[in-house]
């Protein structure tokens, strides 16, 4: 899978009973925003341009993780927790990414868009990202426009998996592969 | 006895319909696939086979992993495996229950025959289609608060019972008569709660139905005759789990279970096999926050029950008690549960993980209700909407070979995206109208996803159970009228 060429930051590929999106990006944080753009296509196939009552609004959320594929994970499961408390999908999704003050920050950084530490807060939702120190955490801020779930013909994914879960550079940027619960 | 290579691992038969990877390498157990020749081409199609080779690793597997006859991919451990893992020194993993806690079947029983509903199907669809929640979004019977959500994780149907949403009889013909004992709501995030308060008594979408059905076929006149179940009789069928609460749990303690075990975690092939260690706090958390949602779940199909009740009653113009909507039974397929089964000569205590496998006990079981202790367990296995469903029961040799475990669909074969390009949800439900078949669905999408020709033969998955003795066909049915998300 590493470094192919997809014709738009994701498609979404088959997998037996549930579904796989494979993204790319230019920088880590452009790749989890095509991940999570490929979790709302796999939801509903016509997204439209604003929601039922013509508006456009969007919403913000925080995660953070001890590795990239755990903030990934966190981040992709967020966006359900949000898709079902606010009831509805969140497309056209952006992001950013803080790496941990403890990573090397002379590590080449340029595809990452990453504002190097310190991290100031932690997300401490319950269940999710127990243990570590915040200096030791990823940390990502995100923001989607939610299109009411009334309003479009979308069905459900069910939960994020790390079956499979792939995260690497490529001479381009950066790849990602993740499948889905159906 | 002949052998079988597929995607570079070799399996050897045993004896007809069980095919055996021998224990090599990392496993920590052999591996057994229960199949004919037809499946295992299907099986081995996809990555079922070494996920199951994969699950062997888990510590503390007994005798060996299995696969049934309905298997596929799924996610670190296979759809349609079952895994018997020591509960003192053992572990237990989310990932081998799955995401959907406690998705499920029950089937109501109708005094009805097909005669009387002929003629109404177009009126019924429409009717359990407005009175039943489906969908993304869609709601549910009951839109509530954490409180009551909390209540409901920690008492189950007896909830429900209270809430005149259910009968004593349907406790007492439903698995664990639908109250797990260790369920604890406080061991349930508040995530999963603010998810659950919305959603109770809903079918949600994907492969979640209910379908009004007929009975085509009767194979064992007596043990039907005990079910409450004749030929041309009218029945219902509900296909849903523990929607986005179940989901949470399952979800929170993967990554729980991943920061609080790593050592563990690195020892296993696949991070979606993250395990808790028996007897640790995150094991007994876990299995309590598992029950919690088990609980939720029940309730979400006891609402879906009452709201069906409610439709046959608008629709024939009489009360549920005298059409005859009692509760036949309810299964989870999804599930992992301490369970006492007899290992090399010894009565050992076991996490029973079944994840698309449905408990098949025989007669004779404690755990079977009372109502079917003397000729078996209900076992209910969905089919496609063009191929029908059946009713079995636990069969003699299920505790010998599967932990008491059989299959729990059909099993799917071809992609849900392949499936779009293949089919187009109008014809599919055009084609099933011409069987007398009538859907209506939230999204044409999800029709195509679940048109017929997507899943396996479900005779053939029937034939392999009833062939190993795990669970004999009772009856089959075929659909009359199916709504989904």
């Amino acid at each position: 899978m590493s470094g192919e060429v997809l014709q738009m930051p994701f498609e979404l590929r088959d997998h037996t009973a549930d579904v796989a999106v494979a993204a790319t990006g230019d920088d880590l944080a452009g790749v989890f925003a095509a991940v999570a753009d490929g979790l709302a296509a796999a939801m509903c196939e016509e997204i439209p341009d604003s929601d039922g009552d013509g508006n456009i609004e969007r919403f913000s959320l925080s995660v953070a993780a001890e590795s990239r594929e755990a903030l990934l994970y966190d981040y992709l499961a967020e966006l359900i927790y949000e898709r079902d408390v606010r009831i509805v999908l969140p497309v056209d999704n952006e992001a950013t990414i803080r790496r941990p003050t403890t990573v090397d920050q002379s590590e080449p950084a340029a595809s990452e868009r990453i504002e190097a530490g310190p991290i100031e807060s932690e997300s401490t939702d319950d269940g999710s990202t127990n243990g570590g120190s915040a200096a030791d955490r990823w940390l990502l801020d995100a923001s989607a426009r939610g299109v009411a779930l009334s309003s479009i013909d979308a069905r459900e994914v069910k939960a994020v998996t790390y079956s499979e879960m792939a995260l690497e550079r490529t001479p381009d940027g950066w790849h990602a592969y993740v499948v889905f619960d159906v | 006895m002949s052998t079988y290579d597929a995607n570079g691992i070799t399996l050897q038969q045993v004896r007809e319909h069980v095919w055996e990877i021998p224990q090599d390498g990392e496993m920590g157990a052999p591996a057994r696939v229960l199949a004919s020749e037809a499946l295992l081409d299907e099986i081995s199609d996809d990555r079922t086979l070494q996920q199951l080779k994969n699950a062997t690793q888990l510590p503390g597997v007994q005798e060996h992993a299995l696969c049934m006859p309905d298997g596929h991919q799924g996610y670190g451990f296979p759809v349609g495996g079952v895994a018997g893992i020591d509960a003192e020194n053992g572990c237990i993993s989310p990932g081998a229950v799955g995401f959907d806690v406690n998705c499920g079947v029950r089937m109501v029983r109708t005094n009805l025959a097909y005669g009387d509903v002929e003629g109404h199907e177009r009126e019924l669809v429409n009717e359990l289609f407005d009175a039943i929640p489906s969908g993304l979004g869609g709601g549910g019977v009951v839109e509530t608060d954490v409180a009551t959500v909390e209540d409901v994780l920690d008492r189950g149907t007896d909830w429900a019972l209270e809430e005149g949403y259910a009968t004593r009889e349907d406790l007492t013909h439903c698995e664990d008569e639908g109250q797990r004992e260790e369920a604890d709501a406080d061991a349930v995030s508040q995530k999963a709660k603010d998810r659950g308060k919305n959603q109770l008594g809903s079918l949600g979408s994907g492969n979640h139905f209910l379908e009004v059905q007929r009975v085509t076929d009767v194979f064992r006149p007596e043990v039907a005759d005990a079910y409450g179940l004749a030929e041309n009789q009218v029945v219902v069928l509900i296909h849903c789990g523990s929607r986005g609460l179940g989901h949470q749990v399952c979800t929170d303690y993967v990554r729980r279970i991943e920061e609080a075990h790593p050592d563990l975690l690195d020892r296993l092939p696949d991070k979606d096999l993250a395990a808790a260690p028996a007897g640790s706090d995150l094991a007994e958390e876990y299995y309590r926050a598992m029950g919690a949602a088990i609980n939720y779940a029940w309730v979400n199909r006891q609402l879906i029950t009452h709201r069906t009740r409610k439709a046959f009653e608008d629709v024939f113009d009489a009360e549920p008690k005298d059409l005859g909507m009692e509760l036949l039974y309810d299964v989870a397929h999804n599930i992992a549960k301490k369970e006492v089964h007899d290992v090399d000569g010894e009565d050992r205590e076991l996490y029973v993980h079944r994840k698309g496998a449905t408990r098949a006990f025989p007669a004779g079981r404690p755990e079977v209700p009372k109502a079917y202790r003397d000729v078996g367990q209900p076992v209910i296995i969905p089919g496609s909407m063009g191929a029908g469903s059946y009713v079995l029961r636990g069969g003699d040799a299920s505790l010998d070979r599967t932990f008491g475990s059989t299959a729990h669909g059909a099993g799917r074969t071809m992609s849900r995206t392949q499936a779009k390009q293949d089919f187009w949800g109008e014809d599919v439900r055009d084609d099933l109208e011409g069987q007398q078949v009538y859907v209506k669905a939230q999204s044409g999408a999800t029709i195509a996803e679940e048109a017929p020709g997507v899943y396996k033969d479900v005779d053939e998955v029937i034939r392999i159970s009833e062939a190993l003795g795990i669970g004999d066909p009772v009856a089959r049915t075929f659909p009359v009228c199916n709504i989904k998300g």
